[in-house]
């Protein structure tokens, strides 16, 4: 049991950034644990299986099946297990979506394995795997070590590590695995796409408002235009949300979305704990308050004391100009 | 129909301290039921209020977390559980689930759990997955509306998750998450809080589930646990006026090639 198993994931044609971090990981742990590095694409992503030899695998396992068009815990746990029985793996990664956590957590339980969420770093220590996450609100970095003997699933937090390069000259076999009478008990009867769905996860500039605009019309009038002159998307504190000024899609923070961009403008948010909690590792913070005492000042980057009604129009301006949109 | 909400105990902030001893020492912050699991609970009341039967209030807590129980009761709940054992100081998320799941099979009848997405203190939102798989339930998780709830048949229900939703349907019992979006949690009236105030949940213990310490052990040791790394200093814009300042802004962004 010295193998690592990636769970990988598409994106069109192509390999998730998440599975090509993975890959790269994955491959530097095989390594330090004196074994093969391998990948297993589920239903769709058997398209894009063969391209993971590319990026560092050894072997590369897929599981196809009709009951495998849509995700399911039961499909997709079903399938990670006979790869796991054929790969027996010390390591399992994935990534940490919705769909990997219903799925990761419900094979660690299964497996009896050792399950870390959010894993920001993963190490092999004297033949030991040991994994760190942030907790409460990224107050507190927890590392645990894993017992020999059981598999650990870990469930890896986007840009932790550097993504794998691709070697074209390099490839890895593509073994089919079979899975019998599969019969997932959740039924998927539709998908549609979001309506107004806000990817802040995903985006590399965020603009946030809060209270400081006064009111929502402010919001509107202040907030999405710099965040569409930076290219980037627009969130608002939890106080705002709970007023009714923007949807609960956009707030970041303990209780709504936890993100981590190059940038990250606070607009009249006094940077209360709760908030805090879902933006402290962004690269770059930019704090722009009247309160020369809010808390948010603690955290940024740059700080500009001023009046947000004053401050941001300028602001959007002087962005627009420089960058010529 | 008999519907379990399970209600975990988190610091109502984050801002909690590291004991030499590695545990969390969140000392002075009030203890509230997760943010999450209140839509939980509202949603079981609700789904109660249609279709009758029970929806029972557990958690896993100390005894001074009564008080929050009766909080859980005097905003509908019928029943509460406290499941209480020195044994359970220090669970992990999914040796969490397992005490859940002894409780819910002691329980019996049970025809579906609601909890919390995650809880805002360790955030993984394992317990739910973990749950129905000990369980041996279909899961449906980061549930946002109920469409269809069929006392001994079928849930339908949409999974909100980040740019589609899912409609997707199970049979009972089941296990399921659910996000903020799915409802407005209600205030319970001062006369409900009066009326459970003497309410004593009963209280279960590891011999009472039939958990022995093997059960209870996490799989992994905690070998480290410290504070995030500081932020570097920052620094303040100056300026004689806004135009200045947002001009050095702008100038300190692109050298710092964030735009």
């Amino acid at each position: 049991m010295s193998n690592v198993l990636v769970i990988l994931e598409a994106i069109g044609n192509d390999l998730a950034a998440i599975s090509r971090e993975l890959l790269g990981k994955g491959r530097q742990l095989a390594d330090a644990l004196g074994g093969k590095l391998a990948a297993l694409a589920i239903g769709p992503t058997t398209a894009v299986a063969a391209q993971a030899g590319n990026f560092g695998a050894d072997q590369v396992y897929t599981v196809q099946a009709p009951a495998l068009a849509n995700y399911t815990t039961d499909g997709y746990v079903a399938a990670a297990k006979a790869a796991v029985e054929v790969c027996q793996p010390a390591l399992i990664l994935a990534g940490t979506g919705f769909q990997m956590r219903d799925f990761g957590a419900a094979l660690a339980t299964d497996l009896q394995a050792g399950l870390i969420v959010d894993a920001t770093d993963i190490q092999v220590v004297e033949g030991a795997i040991q994994a760190t996450r942030p907790s409460h609100g990224g107050n507190v970095i927890n590392t645990y070590r894993f017992a020999a003997g059981k598999p650990v699933v870990a469930l890896v937090r986007k840009q932790s590590f550097p993504e794998a390069t691709a070697q074209p000259e390099r490839s890895a076999p593509v073994t089919e695995l079979a899975i019998a009478d599969l019969h997932p008990r959740v039924e998927v009867q539709a998908i549609a796409p979001k309506v107004g769905a806000v990817n802040l996860t995903d985006a590399a500039i965020i603009v946030t408002g809060g209270r400081g605009l006064g009111n929502k019309d402010n919001y509107y009038r202040l907030i999405p235009p710099l965040a569409e002159a930076l290219g980037g998307a627009y969130g608002a504190s939890r106080a705002i949300v709970d007023d009714g000024w923007v949807p609960y899609e956009h707030q970041v923070g303990q209780t709504g979305k936890t993100v981590s961009p190059k940038l990250y403008i606070a607009a009249g948010v006094s940077g209360a704990i709760q908030h805090l909690a879902g933006m402290r590792t962004s690269r770059a913070i930019v704090a722009i308050n009247k309160d020369p005492e809010a808390p948010i000042f603690r955290i940024a980057t740059l700080g500009l004391v001023g009046d947000v009604n004053e401050v941001l129009p300028l602001l959007t301006e002087e962005i627009k100009r420089r960058l010529n949109r | 129909m008999h519907i379990v909400v399970c209600l975990k105990q988190v610091p109502r902030d984050n801002s909690v301290k590291i004991r030499p001893d590695l545990t969390i020492d969140a000392e002075g912050i009030e203890k509230i039921i997760n943010l999450f699991d209140e839509y939980a609970l509202e949603e079981g009341i609700r789904w109660n209020e249609q279709h009758g039967g029970k929806v029972t209030a557990l958690s896993i807590g100390t005894p001074e977390w009564v008080e929050q129980l009766r909080r859980a009761l005097a905003m509908g709940a019928t029943d509460a559980l406290l499941l209480n054992d020195p044994a359970f100081a220090q669970l992990d998320t999914i040796t969490a689930a397992r005490v859940a799941a002894a409780a819910i099979r002691k329980l019996g009848d049970v025809d579906l759990v609601i909890t919390g997405r995650n809880s805002t203190d360790d955030e993984s939102g394992a317990f739910a997955p973990a749950l129905a798989r000990l369980l041996g339930w279909p899961q449906l998780t980061y549930v946002g509306k109920v469409l269809e709830l069929q006392p001994g048949g079928a849930i339908k229900a949409e999974r909100h998750l980040e740019s589609v939703i899912e409609t997707v349907t199970c049979r009972l019992p089941a296990v399921m998450s659910v996000i903020k979006d799915i409802n407005e949690p209600r205030y319970p009236s001062l006369l409900k809080i009066k009326r459970v105030a003497k309410v004593e949940p009963p209280v279960w213990t590891a011999a009472d589930l039939g958990l022995s310490a093997a059960d209870l052990t996490p799989t992994a040791q905690l070998v480290e646990r410290v504070p995030p790394p500081p932020r570097p200093k920052g620094e303040m814009i100056d300026g004689p006026d806004a135009a200045t300042k947002v001009r050095k802004l702008v100038d300190k962004l692109m050298e710092y090639q964030v735009i």
